[in-house]
């Protein structure tokens, strides 16, 4: 292989070698058969490509479904080009030139990959091939045990090749990997055997037991955070999310620096926390009535589609029923037509027959009409509905949002108080309580003072007319995605049914006309 | 001339039909003269002629009068006399007709009570309608007086027709017999119910469904399609609505002549209203749970309130005990009546020997013989008084299954090793079916057939979970076979094979393979949809027509989609192989639903033919397969039938012959052992031999002092067995003795019970005295012997053998 690299062309893969490829795949009365209507790259599902000096990957973007290429023994050294070959199982690579193992990302359906007799000194970048079944990797340049802890990932794995590398000297080969890969059945062509396997653990349990605890650990992890996720998820559908606690009270005071400098004022401390725990009550309250109506909205939806499937099963088996019928009428239609003893006959036939098409082709059109229309009477009650519904939700979460506002006057008011009592005690030098240096500053100036506990009382105002406006935006959104959505399909259905009429009574009227070409007039 | 005489005859019965609509009195009335016909018209003779019945083969009672009843007959005489005399302008009494041999027999003896072993006839309604089932009506030769005949119930069951007193008789016997407090009554009633015309009544198939339909509450969607809407025209649907009322009206008015003729024949127009004599039964309460009196209508069987307007008079009741005349004014018809048998006042009665009615029902035989007895007592003293009925005259009602068809016979088995467990032999259809436990071979679970020759018609239903193939049904006759399948991983469920004639005519298409085997003349599968597979990509059915050399496939249905996708391959012929093209468009026909892209590639299609024709291939050799199951079975389940095994269970050691031989053979063969290791484990030698520390080889002096010391040890060993036992037996004997001793001293001190004890013991003792007495006498008997046959197996042991033969 080296040696004929020195004395024959690389070379790349081009359209040429491609055709020859898939040309000889193909048993001789098939290739002659394909060769006659042009290969369609898209159609190959095996390609080899083996022995053939290539240096570098490259045009095998056009093989779309290709399920097993075999690229070995050629003079490859890097993988690349492969990223289109999505359908791809098994890959050969053995026998090339390779360093780094790289551009696989996208080929998560593979479960056999051969890397054997390459260059490779380091296993990585193989996260996503979640399938691997059976990896081989034999005569490399892998010198670290420790990398075969990488292989962990992959839960399918069961055949392993690491013959020849240089860490397979190592005394412990053989057991640390199997204790590190535990499902494997057969490395290096042999059957792991269960001695085997229990020596390995004993000696290494010191080594795996960690390694599973933070495993365990993490994918623990992983699952709280995806079901968190999936709440909260949920709770965007609803349109309610974070609202169920204090997030939207403490974003208020969030970016309000003048609010946190109030706080220190006495009195206004108890006076926040009565405010935050009605405040957080009512969005506990809208929290829970968000979710209640969007069940309500599912349970209208999914009522909705309900009965739409039901309506268009029924009209599905009708029309089934009326072509079936017209089969089973004209079944031996066309062979009367065809064997007919005169052409005059065989002409009245012909008309009879054509039509018998056209009056299905009325039947199916009037149905459909009539299946149009009953549609859109029930999507428009739907979009009545779902107006309704949407409509409702609007206005009470515009309700719960007034109360939230109020709570907000009243505290506004409230702390107004405050602050100008305490401004006047302040003033008369009444004050006993310490305070920061920069909240005394305040006490100086009853308009500052004012300005900014308005400032303040705006700035939240603003942040929960910005939160209404968003439930408010979203579920016009929803409202307007659902009618249309149905509104939609019902059009799309529409179409394809008579488009499908269409060319059914084409496809009816073309086999008649067809036939009356195998019959001469006389 | 046979075509001139049927239409004689049919004159003939024309006129006899004529006849007895004169007789019936009924000129005018069309809907009598319907249903007239329509009794008729099932049995074979429009009239039956009761004159030509067979009277030769029935009982001497039938023919004669014994001394009682032509004293019953006399006293219904007087009767009768002192009724007309009283009550001279009523209609006389229905007393004593005379019966099918023209013998006056009293009405209550010819109620014959007989409880039928049917549970069908247990209760009333049962009876009833067995009754209006089973007999054909006659209507009265003049409907306004009784017959002057009247038949025997066994004699009207035996020709299945009667009028309506005949009904009732037979009616009450029955009823009485079940227990029920019944009686045949004499009365009138309206013309509907004389002649069963039943054109008033609702039609019981009509009147059943009363049943409330569930109402599954289904919680209505609310979106719901609604019909489509009503394109026709409103105007135009009330003129037609118009033209029609009108059209109608002028055909009312035409009719309403005719209508007024025919509701003269409405019972109230009834002429002969009132005087229609009728029998029917009446059933008083108190017995069988009947809670209040009640009609039975013996024409219809229906039941009918006492008060129902339909029964306009009774003039007489009686069962088989007595004779009651109804003194009650019938004005109202029997709406006012009471029905108190006991009130002398309102029914007088024939013989007043009964003090209670409603006497307890014995057994009429029985009850007879004890009034028979009583009779011989009384008879000379109380003639009038207290003459008791006679038993009846009539013969015991029988109902013999003569006429009706067996129509099923069900035969169950058990322990079948066939697992056979029932069968069920259709007369009518001549279908065998037999029932299957689960573990026949091949899963057979139920085999319905006419014959047991291949290639009829048959259907066999497996037990498809204990099939590779799920085969679940397989019928077959013989062009074609069916199969059904559950449970399949290619999603098969049906597959129905074609096959056309034997024959030279077709053998070139189909059967090259085996040329007794029926040629295929179409393959047709059916498949379920494959939820992994694209709907049109699909297939649902398939099929090979084998003779035109074509393949059909019909794709599954997509969604929402109304024609389903389709191939047709025309299979290349011979000629088209040789060219270089193996593909053409023309080979395949396809309708893609729903897509405009027409042409796959012919590479496709090439291998999908490829695909098809191998499958083809495989199919054909499961048809054959199929063949040769069906064939296999019937072969088997002859064989079976041949020689019908029994399963025994392993745990029934006499029965199991399996196990009883594989039994036995082990027995055997430890029998054959034992001996072995009865000389091996017994060696008389062994102690010997070690005094002499077994040596390979012995001198003939060894070997004979061996023997010597054998048989002398033996000898030994018998004298003490014998002296042991001696020693025994004389150790008894002396207790004995001093037992007796002491019991002869302390005789007279001792109590009851010790003497009971000493008894007990003494024979104890007794009995083992004689034991070892035996024994002793037998060890001296055996001794010899065996010291004889010990001394005949040293000589024959193999060790000393050598030495032994020839000394």
């Amino acid at each position: 292989m080296s040696q004929s690299y020195n004395s024959i062309k690389p070379n790349v893969i081009d359209d040429e070698m491609l055709q020859k490829a898939v040309e000889e795949r193909w048993p001789e009365d098939i290739g002659k058969l394909a060769k006659s209507e042009g290969i369609d790259f898209k159609d190959v599902t095996e390609l080899q490509l083996s022995f053939r000096n290539i240096l570098q990957i490259d045009n095998l973007w056009q093989f779309e479904n290709l399920t097993k290429l075999q690229l070995d023994n050629n003079i490859i050294e890097k993988i690349e080009a492969l990223e289109s070959l999505v359908h791809l199982v098994w890959l050969d690579l053995s026998f090339n030139n390779i360093e780094v193992i790289e551009g696989l990302d996208t080929l998560v359906k593979l479960q056999d990959l051969s890397l054997y007799n390459n260059r490779i000194s380091k296993i990585e970048h193989m996260d996503t091939l979640q399938e691997l079944q059976i990896f081989s990797i034999g005569k490399n340049n892998l010198t670290a045990l420790e990398d075969v802890v990488y292989l962990r990932r992959f839960k399918k794995l069961r055949t392993l090749n690491l013959t020849g590398n240089p860490f397979c000297e190592e005394e412990q080969y053989v057991l640390f990997v199997v204790a590190h890969i535990p499902d494997l059945v057969y490395l290096d062509f042999k059957l792991v055997s269960d001695t085997t396997r229990e020596l390995a653990v004993s000696k290494y349990h010191y080594l795996i037991d960690p390694l599973e605890h933070e495993e365990a650990q993490a994918l623990a992890q992983l699952e709280e955070k995806l079901a968190k996720q999936k709440e909260l998820e949920y709770h965007k559908t609803a349109f309610v999310e974070y609202l169920n606690g204090s997030f939207l009270f403490d974003s208020l005071y969030a970016e309000d620096t003048e609010a946190a400098k109030l706080a220190y004022l006495p009195g206004v401390d108890d006076l926040l926390q009565a405010y935050r725990k009605d405040f957080v009550s009512v969005c506990e309250n809208l929290f829970n009535y968000g979710l209640k109506e969007y069940e309500k909205r599912e349970a209208e939806v999914s009522e909705f589609y309900k009965g739409l499937h039901e309506a268009l099963t029924a009209n599905q088996q009708e029309g089934r029923k009326i072509i079936l019928d017209f089969e089973n009428r004209n079944k031996e239609r066309l062979d009367e037509i065809h064997h007919a003893t005169s052409y005059n006959i065989a002409e009245s036939k012909r008309a009879e027959y054509n039509e018998d098409i056209l009056q299905l082709s009325e039947t199916l059109m009037t149905l459909e009409m009539q299946t149009v229309d009953q549609l859109e009477e029930l999507i428009k009650d739907f979009e009545k509905n779902i107006a309704v519904i949407a409509s409702t939700f609007i206005e009470n979460v515009k309700g719960m949002m007034a109360q939230c506002r109020d709570l907000e006057n009243r505290h506004h008011e409230k702390l107004l108080e405050i602050s100008i009592n305490t401004l006047e005690k302040s003033v008369k030098n009444e004050l006993d309580e310490d305070l920061p240096d920069d909240v005394r500053e305040l006490l100086v100036d009853k308009t500052t003072l004012v300005n900014m506990v308005n400032t303040s009382h705006n700035v939240h105002l603003l942040k929960i007319d910005m939160r209404e406006c968003d439930i408010l935006s979203n579920t016009y959104r929803w409202q307007a995605s659902v009618t249309g959505k149905a509104f939609q399909n019902e059009i799309d259905r529409n179409r394809n049914r008579v488009k499908e009429i269409f060319q059914y009574i084409d496809n009816l009227q073309e086999q008649l006309d067809s036939i009356e070409l195998l019959e001469p007039p006389e | 001339m046979e075509v001139l005489e049927e239409n004689d005859e049919e004159e003939q019965r024309e006129e006899e039909l004529m006849k007895a609509l004169e007789i019936s009195d009924e000129p005018h009335n069309i809907e009598t003269k319907l249903s007239v016909d329509q009794v008729f018209v099932p049995s074979d003779v429009s009239d039956f002629d009761w004159s030509s019945i067979d009277i030769s083969q029935l009982p001497s009672s039938y023919k004669t009068n014994s001394p009682r009843e032509k004293k019953l007959l006399r006293i219904a005489d007087h009767y009768l006399q002192q009724y007309t005399h009283l009550c001279p302008d009523r209609k006389p009494l229905f007393l004593y007709p005379v019966n099918e041999c023209g013998i006056k027999k009293f009405v209550s003896t010819t109620v014959r009570p007989t409880l039928l072993p049917y549970t069908e006839l247990y209760h009333w309604d049962g009876c009833a309608s067995f009754v209006c089932d089973y007999l054909t009506m006659e209507p009265l030769k003049s409907p306004l007086i009784p017959p002057s005949l009247l038949y025997s119930p066994t004699t009207i069951l035996k020709y299945q027709r009667g009028n309506c007193f005949d009904f009732s008789v037979l009616l009450c016997s029955m009823l009485i017999g079940a227990g029920y407090d019944a009686y045949c009554v004499n009365g009138y009633a309206t013309h509907d119910i004389c002649s069963l015309d039943e054109t008033l009544e609702v039609c019981p198939l009509l009147r059943k469904p009363q049943e409330v339909p569930k109402e599954i509450m289904k919680k209505s969607n609310k979106y719901r399609v609604k019909s489509s809407p009503d394109m026709q025209s409103k105007f135009e649907l009330q003129q037609e609505a118009k033209k029609k009322a009108e059209t109608e009206a002028t055909h009312k008015n035409e009719e309403r002549g005719e209508e007024k003729v025919t509701e003269v024949e409405k019972p109230t127009h009834d002429p002969l209203y009132g005087l229609r004599v009728h029998a029917w039964v009446l059933v008083l309460s108190g017995k069988r749970e009947v809670p209040e009196p009640f009609f039975i209508n013996p024409f219809t069987g229906n039941s009918h309130s006492t008060m129902d307007e339909h029964f306009l008079g009774i003039e007489s009741v009686w069962n088989h005990k007595n004779y009651w005349v109804n003194m009650q004014d019938c004005r109202n018809g029997c709406k006012d009546l009471i029905f108190d048998l006991g009130d002398t006042v309102r029914w007088e009665i024939m013989l007043s020997e009964t003090d209670k009615p409603l006497q307890v029902l014995l057994d009429a035989e029985e009850e007879n013989e004890l009034f028979d007895r009583n009779m011989d007592d009384t008879e000379e003293e109380e003639e009038d008084t207290s003459f008791a009925m006679p038993p009846s005259w009539v013969a015991p009602i029988q109902i013999s299954p003569r006429g009706t068809e067996v129509v099923e016979v069900r035969e169950w088995f058990k322990n079948r090793e066939d697992m056979l467990d029932m069968r069920e032999l259709n007369k009518q259809t001549q279908l065998t079916t037999e029932y299957f436990s689960p573990g026949h071979l091949l899963g057979l679970k139920v085999h319905i057939y006419k014959s047991m020759e291949p290639e009829t018609e048959r259907v066999m239903e497996f037990y498809n979970e204990a099939r590779v193939d799920g085969l679940q049904k397989r019928a077959e006759n013989a062009s074609e076979i069916k199969e059904y399948f559950v449970g399949r991983d290619d999603f098969k469920y049906f597959q129905h094979t074609e096959f056309g004639k034997r024959g030279k005519k077709i053998s070139v298409a189909g059967a090259r393979t085996d040329i007794n085997s029926r040629p295929i003349v179409q393959m047709k599968e059916c498949f379920h949809r494959n939820l992994e597979k694209p709907a049109d990509e699909d297939v649902a059915e398939r099929v090979f027509l084998i003779t035109e050399e074509m393949i059909h496939l019909t794709y599954h249905l997509k969604d929402k989609y109304i024609t389903a996708s389709k191939k047709d391959f025309f299979k290349p012929t011979e000629n088209y192989r040789k060219q270089s093209e193996i593909m053409t468009p023309e080979m395949c026909i396809t309708y893609q639903a729903g897509s405009s892209v027409k042409d796959k590639k012919l590479l496709h299609l090439y291998k999908l033919l490829q695909e098809l024709a191998e499958e083809e291939k495989q199919l054909k050799q499961q048809v054959r397969q199929s063949e040769a199951e069906v064939l296999n079975i019937l072969k088997i389940r002859e064989n079976e039938e041949a020689d019908i095994k029994l399963t025994v269970s392993i745990y029934n050691t006499e029965r199991n012959e399996k196990r009883k031989q594989q039994y036995e053979a082990t027995k055997n063969a430890m029998e054959d052992e034992f001996p072995v290791h009865e000389e091996q484990d017994l060696d008389y030698l062994a102690p010997f031999l070690i005094q002499i520390g077994h040596p390979e080889k012995m001198t003939k002096g060894q070997v004979l002092r061996l023997r010597d010391d054998c048989l002398t040890d033996f000898k030994n060993r018998l004298i003490a067995k014998a002296n042991i036992i001696q020693a025994r037996f004389e150790k008894e004997v002396e207790e004995l003795k001093k037992k007796n001793q002491q019991f002869q001293e302390n005789q007279s001190q001792l109590s009851r019970e010790e003497e009971a004890v000493f008894l007990a013991d003494y024979s104890e003792t007794m009995f083992c005295i004689h034991i070892v007495a035996l024994r002793l006498n037998r060890e001296k008997q055996t001794a010899p012997q065996k010291y004889l046959a010990l001394e005949e197996k040293l000589r024959k042991d193999p060790r000393l053998a050598v030495h032994l033969s020839h000394a």
